[in-house]
Parts: structure tokens; sequence; C-alpha cells
């Protein structure tokens, strides 16, 4: 009797398992695919990845693709785990049969599905991946997502040029790809703009003290402190900062992993004046944007975050690409967004001869007041 | 039908290579625990199997049965080396040190320029295949089937129940030890050189502490009597979190419960039947 009921217990996630596996979409719809973080720690970013393409996707099947078919995108969780992607990866591209596959969420995912899905042939879309390297996986390979190599030089160029910044220190999480990758890019760019670096101090992502490294950042009294971390470590430095008491006049300048609304809520004032660049803001006032925010707020009762707005960007992209192609190919639509040309909430987009964003002029430096940021002026 | 039994093939592939690479693992666990010790150090030799095969691929472009060798080899000599001042240790001390063992190689590879740092390594091309792996799983599923059946598998068996009895009745209790740590080593290095070259990326985070309390439950899952339990462990637990994925949510939840419930029922996993002796 008991081991009846553990075997019917076993078998029932299964039975809807593979129910759900193999509910088919219509004949006459386009289906791509998409990997994100649905649950897990890091599901914020696929969250709101998701809820950026839905939005779009509601606009976009108002008129559809490919004259009047409904765009569909059927979603598979990675958890953050690159396995998980690979999988994922391959049920879309072995079993759904997509033309197209848009994320995975993280670089580290990227690198593990992104040569599957390149040596099948079918285009893979990053649109949160900013690790160097991506699209050097392969010709499939695409993201929409500006690298830090593009972001990171404009913020700096702008503190060096408002705040006269000769001397830094610099400090990076090196037990971290995406840490690791956007200090390679602030040490290239220092060295580009003669800026001199006093010191690099290293930490690990998990750390919660930072003292030893300020105490000696502190007494060599940079211009301002550049900082490659996630958000979680990069509050603890500037809490850590701040009780330690650096001067007011130092600027804490971040990679990417400071572009969150996180950062003001864990650090809150401690983390005034500090300087991250963003390829978008919430309050950038151009039309697409505004319009973009009140629909985000209309439908989901909340912010948008940068991801939300890269993911509403790309799928826009994807669909104009789609149209353009003539038919759900993936070769055709490989050629149609290596030919894109759209302007978004982060500006005017195309892709470089890499597979990568062309444009950085959409890029906007911001800085922290009060516990929020606002475009540095 | 062949384009269907293709597209299957294909769209599980990555799993299905999972499964045999975890069997791998899941033996090499056994082999420690089936004289009574409890190493977490299992990661940490699939780590070096997996790097040095990588670095010999990308860099030294080495045939692959060689590299194959080479990831047997390192991890045995490393195995060799913490042999000596752990095999003193026993249970959790020994579980300790072995931790140790793996955040060493965490943090070595988070600093060195030659592993990449914390970016690991990419590109790495796919050589495996089916037949290779299952081959190689079935190959130490035997080899571990004779040695159970074997005198010195009563010997183990003796160790695991009752070190000082065994010892007293003349088992060479330093050897024994010394020689499972590096068996267990060299079959981890085996596994981790087959996962690295079938995925096309490794990273230094792979091979932490997760990984091995991962590979301590394929074995305790499927229980130590006979060799065939970690291997049906490893094939339930790769298997399982794939086929809730419908879930989403609650497929953690569901994955745990399932575990629990096998645990209280089946407290020595669930194969308990114990191989045959011959000799």
């Amino acid at each position: 009797m008991r081991k009846t009921t553990l075997a019917a217990l076993a078998l029932l996630p299964l039975a809807t398992a593979g129910a759900i596996w193999t509910a088919p979409a219509k004949a006459e719809d386009v289906t791509i695919g998409a990997i994100e973080i649905l649950t897990g720690p890091n599901s914020r970013y696929g969250v709101a990845i998701k809820n950026g393409f839905d939005l779009a996707l509601d606009e976009v099947n108002k008129t559809g693709v490919l004259g009047g078919k409904k765009l569909v995108i059927q979603y598979e969780d990675s958890a953050g785990n690159k396995d998980q992607a690979v999988n994922a990866a391959r049920k879309l591209i072995g079993i759904s049969k997509v033309p197209l596959l848009l994320g995975p969420t993280l670089s580290n995912e990227m690198f593990a599905a992104g040569p599957v899905a390149n040596e099948q042939k079918i285009p893979i879309v990053g649109t949160s991946t900013t690790a160097n390297g991506i699209t050097a996986i392969g010709p499939y390979v695409f993201r929409t997502s500006l690298p830090e190599a593009d972001v990171i030089p404009v913020t700096l160029k702008t503190a060096q040029a408002k705040f006269g910044i000769k001397k830094v220190a610099v400090m990076y999480a090196n037990d971290d790809a995406f840490s690791k990758s956007g200090y390679d890019v602030f040490k290239a760019t220092l060295e580009k703009l003669g800026i001199q670096t006093l010191t690099t101090e290293t930490f690990g992502t998990k750390d919660s003290d930072f003292s030893a490294q300020l105490t000696k950042i502190k007494s060599l009294n940079p211009d301002a402190v550049v900082v490659s971390a996630l958000v979680e470590p990069a509050s603890g430095i500037l809490l850590d900062a701040r009780s330690l008491g650096f001067d007011e006049k130092v600027r804490f300048i971040g990679g990417n992993g400071f572009n969150s609304p996180k950062l003001g809520d864990i650090a809150g004032e401690a983390a005034d004046g500090t300087m991250v660049g963003s390829p978008w803001f919430i309050g950038k006032d151009d039309p697409a944007n505004t319009k973009f925010v009140a629909a985000y707020r209309a439908k989901y009762k909340d912010d948008p975050d940068q991801f939300a707005a890269q993911a509403y960007d790309t799928l826009h992209i994807v669909a104009n690409a789609i149209d353009k192609a003539g038919a759900a190919d993936p070769e055709k639509i490989k050629t149609a967004l290596q030919a894109a040309k759209y302007t978004g909430v982060m500006g005017p987009f195309s892709f470089t001869e890499n597979r990568d964003p062309a444009d950085a002029s959409g890029v906007v430096v911001l800085e922290m007041k009060g516990g929020k940021f606002q475009i540095l002026k | 039908m062949s384009a269907a039994l293709d597209s299957f093939f294909f769209s599980y592939q990555a799993l299905i290579f999972a499964v045999g690479v975890n069997g791998l693992l899941a033996l090499s666990m056994y082999t420690v625990l089936a004289i009574g010790q409890l190493s977490l150090g299992q990661a940490a030799f699939m780590g070096i199997g997996a790097y040095v095969s990588t670095l010999l691929t990308l860099d030294a472009g080495w045939p692959f049965w060689a590299v194959l060798m080479a990831a047997m080899a390192v991890p045995a000599l490393a195995a060799l080396v913490i042999g000596g001042p752990t095999l003193k240790l026993t249970g959790v001390y020994l579980a300790l040190a072995t931790i140790g063992l793996g955040e060493i190689l965490r943090i070595f590879c988070n600093a060195s320029e030659l592993t990449g740092g914390a970016l690991g390594l990419s590109g790495i091309p796919n050589k495996t295949s089916f037949g290779l792996i299952y081959g190689i799983l079935a190959l130490a599923l035997l080899g571990a089937v004779l040695v159970a059946r074997s005198k010195l598998g009563r010997a183990m068996e003796a160790m695991r129940e009752d070190e000082v009895a065994a010892g007293v009745m003349g088992v060479n209790l330093p050897a024994m030890k010394l020689g499972a740590l590096v068996v267990s080593a060299m079959l981890a290095g085996l596994a981790g050189a087959l996962n690295a070259h079938a995925n096309s990326f490794i990273g230094p985070n792979d091979y932490g502490f997760d990984q091995a309390v991962t590979i301590l439950s394929f074995a305790l899952l499927g229980g130590i009597g006979s060799p065939f339990g970690p291997v049906l462990g490893a094939v339930i637990l790769t298997v399982l979190p794939e086929l809730l994925t419908a879930l989403h949510d609650f497929k953690l939840v569901v994955n745990g419960f399932i575990i629990v419930v096998a645990v209280l029922f089946m407290p020595r996993g669930l194969l308990v039947w114990r191989i045959g002796r011959i000799g």
C-alpha cells in the first residue's frame, strides 16, 4: 500500500509535465523560444525580462507578423543554471523547432547555450548578457545589451571631464565572471584616458566586510574609487566607506552591477554621489520611453527596470526582423537581424558586423541623490 | 521515426550525457563510502580533471584519449599527495579536510590567469559521444562489481561496518584508504573531463561545495550496498528536476519532497540488496 502511494506521488508530477510539454501551438502562429531565469534567487532579472517581452508582444500582436500571424513566445526556465539553460535550448530547438531564441539571462548561461544554437544555425539574441566574448561564440549569436566595454568608457570620460579625476583606486570581485570582465574594461579604459591607478584591491562576491581594502584606499587619497561588483557587495562597500569617513568629494564609480534601484534601497544616503552609466533610464523623457513606462506601470503596477527596457526593445527588433525575413526561417531571420535598424526606448539601435549593438549614444550617466538615481547634470 | 528519434536525442542529449557523467561521479563517491570514509573532495577531483583536460585540449592540442588519461592521472596524483596527511582523519574530520581541498581549488582557479579566472574557459570542443560516456560507465560499473564480489570487497565491507575489528583481522587499513581515495579521484577526474568536453564552458564555481553535496546525495539516495545503488541515485537525481520543469516554482519543493520521502522510508537507500560473493 505504502509503495503504491509512493509510486503514485512520484508519477503525478510526471504526468502533468508530459501534458504541458506536448501542448502544441496553433499551426499558423510563429513560435519563438525564450530562456530566462524564472525561478530561484536571480529570478528578478528573468521576470523583468519576461515582463518586457510580454508587453512588447501585446503591441506586436495588435498587427501580427508575416501578414497577421500571431507571434508566440515559449518560455523555458533556466533557474540560473547553465546546464538547465542548455537543456532548455536543446528542447526548444529539437522539439518546438523554434526559428529563433531569446536569452538566456546570464553571460555564463549564454557561454553554455550559445554554442548549441550556433551549431544548429538558430539565431540566439541575448538581452542582458554583457560579458566580453559573447558574440565571439559564433555567427548566430547576437546581443542587444550594450556590453560593458561600451558603457564604462562613457562613465569614466564624463567623470574625468566633470570632476577632473586624475588618480583612482580600483576594487573588484575576483570570483565572479561579470565583475571580472567589468574590471578588465575599467583597467583598459583608465589606461587609455591616462588616469593613474593607485592600487587594485580584490574581494569575494559573498564578502560583507570591506574595511581592510577601504582603509588602505583611504590612506592613498584617491580622487575616486572605481568598483566592479554586483549590487550586494557594491552596497556593502558604500556603507563601509561611509562609516570609515571617506571624504564626500571622493566619488564612487560603478559598472553595470551598480545600476539597480536596490543600491539605494540597501545603502541609502551612503550611496549619494555614486556614478554609473546606463543604456536606459526611467526618467529619460523622449516620447517612446514615456509611453513604455506608462504602459509598463499600467500592466504590472510596478516600475520597469533596465532589463525590462532592453527586453521590450529586443522583441520589437526581433518581430521586425521576422517580418522583413518574410518567413519563419532561421537563415532569413539572421540576415534580417544583421540589417536591423530600430529606434526604441534605449535610443537608436543597429547591430555591428560582430552582432553587438552599434550605437552607444543612448547611454546616460546617472548619479545617486537621496537614495535615488537621477541623470547627472 | 528516425527523425523523431533524432529530435528526441538532440533535445535531451545534454541530459542523457549528464546522467552518464553523474553515474561515474556516484561510483567515485561509492569507492570512498564503501570503506566507511566520508570525502567531500569529489567535486574538487572532478574540477581538476575538467581543468586539466580542457587546458590540454585547448592549449596543447593533445588527442582526446591522452587527455582522458591525464584527467585521471593528475587527480590521482593529487589524491596521493593529500592522502598522507588526511588519511589519519576519519568521519567528519576527513569531510572537513576535503571541503578545504575544494575551496583551495576554487580560489586558485579564480586567481590564476591560466584557468581564465572567474571567466572560466569557453569554446571547448565537444569530443564526447553517447557510446564513449556509457562505455566508460559500464566498464567502471563492471570493475566495481568485480571488486565487490572479491576478497577485496569483503575487506571493504568489514572496514565499513567496523574499522577497528577489520584492522585486527588483518585488513591493511592505510593501504585500503589510500587506494580507495586514489581510485575515486581517478573516476571523478574522468567524469570531469567528459563533462567539460560535453559542455562548451567550465567555470570555477561549477566544482564547489554544492556539487560535492550533490555527488554525495547520489550515493546516499541510491544506497551503498552495491555499486548499482549510487548509479541509480545519480539517474534519479539528474532526471527528476528536468521532469519537474513544468511545475515552475514548485519544482524544488516537489523534488525535495520526493527525496525526503525516499530517505524516510528507505534510510539505507533505494537499492538495499547486496552483491553476492565469489572467493
